[in-house]
Order: C-alpha cells, then sequence, then structure tokens
C-alpha cells in the first residue's frame, strides 16, 4: 500500500520491508513512501549478532544504501557472516526523517536460496570438458558425468575454484555423454539441487 | 586435529585486507606483537590447535573487536562483519569442545597467557588496534592447521 500524504505532515516509516536473497546475494526492499512534490531519500542500517550482544545493540549505516532513492539496497558486502542479522530502513525528506521500519524477524545468510549454476557442456575432440559459472569465491561445484546408458558407473568431480573450463575425461569415438552439476557453499554448509542434464556427443 | 573448522577464510580475509592497510597504519608501536611474542604461533603442538583456536577466537570477540571502534565507517562495516563471522566459527567450535574434542594442554594455557600479557601490556586501544592488525596472522595459522 503507497503512503500518498501532505506537505508537510510527519514522514511515515518504509513498509513492506523484506530480504531477497539468492546465491548468497542478499537485497533489502521496501515500498516507497510518496510525498507529493518531493524526493524522498532512504537509509539503510544493519545490526549483527555480534552488535547485540557485544556491541551495545549498536547498529551499523551501510556503505551503499545512505540517503538513496531506490528502494532496494543490496547487503551483500555487509551482511556475509552465517549469524542472525535485524534489518533497518527509514525515510528521509530533506532534514526530516522517518521512525525505523525493521525488517519482521531476523536475516540470516544460512537461508539464502542456492540454484544450481549455469553450465555449458563441450566436446572437444575427445575431451569432455564444462564451463561454469563464476558465482563468486563462496562457491564450489560438484559436477557428476557419465556414459549415457551407464549412469551406474557415475563419476564425481569437485571444483573448488571457478577455472574458465574443467577437463572432466577422455571419451570414446561415436559414445554420448552426459553432466549436469550442482552448487556448495561452505560457510553456510549448504548444496543447491542439481542442474538439468546436459549430453553431448563425440565424433566418429 | 579433530575439530577442523570448516571456516571460511575467503570472506574474513578479504574483509581484513580490506582494511589491513589502514589498521596497521593506527598502530605506530610496530616493535611490539601481540600474537608472535615471544614464540610464533606455529610452534604450538597440534594437539594444542583446538584449545588455542577457541582462546583466540573468544579474545577477539571479547577484547579485541569492542575497542576498534573507528570515524571510518568503511572500517567499522568490515570489522562487524569479521566480528560476527567469528562469533559463528566459535559457534561450531563450541560443539566440538562439548564433545570433548578440544582439550587444553599447559601449552595452550601458557601460551594464551602470553598473548593476554602482551595484550595487556599495552593501553586498551592501542593492544586492540595491534591485536586487529596481526588479524592475518592468526588466519594464516588457523588456515595452515
Amino acid at each position: 500500500l503507497l503512503e500518498i500524504l501532505g506537505e508537510d505532515t510527519w514522514l511515515p516509516a518504509p513498509q513492506n520491508i523484506s530480504m531477497l536473497s539468492t546465491n548468497m546475494k542478499h537485497f533489502l526492499t521496501w515500498n516507497p513512501v510518496i510525498i507529493q512534490g518531493e524526493t524522498v531519500r532512504y537509509s539503510v542500517e544493519f545490526q549483527g549478532e555480534y552488535e547485540r550482544d557485544y556491541g551495545n545493540e549498536s547498529w551499523i549505516p551501510t556503505w551503499e544504501c545512505s540517503l538513496i532513492t531506490a528502494t532496494v539496497c543490496n547487503l551483500t558486502e555487509d551482511i556475509s557472516a552465517p549469524v542472525p542479522y535485524n534489518l533497518r530502513v527509514r525515510a528521509h525528506v530533506g532534514l526530516r526523517r522517518s521512525e525505523w521500519g525493521t525488517l519482521k524477524g531476523f536475516f540470516n545468510p544460512l537461508t539464502t536460496s542456492l540454484t544450481p549454476p549455469l553450465m555449458k557442456v563441450i566436446a572437444d575432440g575427445y575431451h569432455l570438458l564444462v564451463e561454469l559459472e563464476d558465482m563468486g569465491p563462496a562457491f564450489q561445484f560438484c559436477v557428476l558425468y557419465w556414459k549415457k546408458g551407464q549412469e551406474s558407473r557415475m563419476q564425481q568431480k569437485v571444483v573448488k575454484e571457478v577455472r574458465s573450463v574443467v577437463h572432466l575425461d577422455i571419451m570414446e569415438p561415436g559414445a554420448d555423454y552426459c553432466v549436469k552439476a550442482q552448487t556448495h557453499v561452505e560457510v553456510i554448509n549448504r548444496s543447491s539441487s542439481f542442474s538439468q542434464t546436459q549430453c553431448v556427443r563425440t565424433q566418429g | 586435529g579433530p575439530c577442523r573448522v570448516p571456516m571460511t577464510m575467503t570472506e574474513i580475509r578479504a574483509g581484513f585486507t580490506a582494511i589491513k592497510a589502514k589498521i596497521q597504519a593506527r598502530d605506530p608501536i610496530r616493535t611490539l606483537s601481540i600474537l608472535s611474542h615471544p614464540h610464533s604461533l606455529h610452534k604450538v603442538k597440534s594437539s594444542d590447535r583446538c584449545c588455542i583456536t577457541h582462546h583466540l577466537l573468544n579474545f577477539y570477540v571479547d577484547k579485541v573487536f569492542r575497542h576498534c571502534k573507528t570515524e571510518d565507517s568503511f572500517i567499522n562495516r568490515k570489522i562487524s562483519s569479521i566480528a560476527n563471522s567469528f562469533l559463528s566459527v566459535r559457534r561450531k567450535l563450541e560443539q566440538c569442545r562439548e564433545q570433548n574434542k578440544c582439550t587444553c594442554g599447559q601449552e595452550s594455557t601458557e601460551k594464551f597467557n602470553q598473548v593476554l600479557a602482551n595484550y595487556e601490556g599495552l593501553n586498551v586501544t592501542s593492544a586492540a588496534m595491534k591485536s586487529l592488525g596481526e588479524l592475518d596472522i592468526l588466519l594464516d595459522w588457523m588456515e595452515k592447521s
């Protein structure tokens, strides 16, 4: 519900605050506060478990989201530890400031949703190669590959650091080979589901 | 050892690297060390590693980070990220301690008492800033174990 208010009334706090977190990228969003003829700006602050338990419940202003006009804030840089965080945002019009709007409940990066990696399987002569998406330093990959029809002899390769291309195997001529992959994030000890299977055929 | 904490050094090290020069520039006493005087952490026996790690995590959380607040919001944010990561790692180590796999021998107790003595030999802000500036010594040692 958008708050549309007159000129000199108090400034309402942002509403409908929520966190969108996918693949360890965390974005706070909220409804815009609309004041006729005014530019409304927003500031975001966070409070980790450390600040609550050891830092006198202090709040820390984010770097990217001080006096911004957008209604989304990328908090990935600031909330990287797998602990519960409080998050809040307020509106500014000139010198006027609203009360804080606070995210309901904690946000913990542990709960980020993980998606399978983008992947491209390449048959380079008899070499089975895979190109994996670079998802950032926190990500590792588990790659499964097998000769079509021999699913029971599936092989696994763990890729800790993304290189442009990963060599999986030497293939037999005229055979089909299939590959699927998932991501793993060690700091939260969770994995994504597997990607769609992709198959390639060797020449000959 | 038995208590290998799957700690993401990448995040912590990235946070520390971003502020290391600024932090070390605030430490005028370059002739003293909190963590490495008189002996390096690398001399600690493997059986004592888990206990020393736990002691040092507590040391940084309880004593160091809280005295490192600065006027620079970038530094403060990175310290927050590191401090919260330390809490997460300490919690995992607690689970290990509860299973009695993190015993403390005489050497680890002596080593940690030496760190505390080094720390208390300076005024608290200097000691905290110096300890923070030596975080890579701790990270290198923990990564090696």
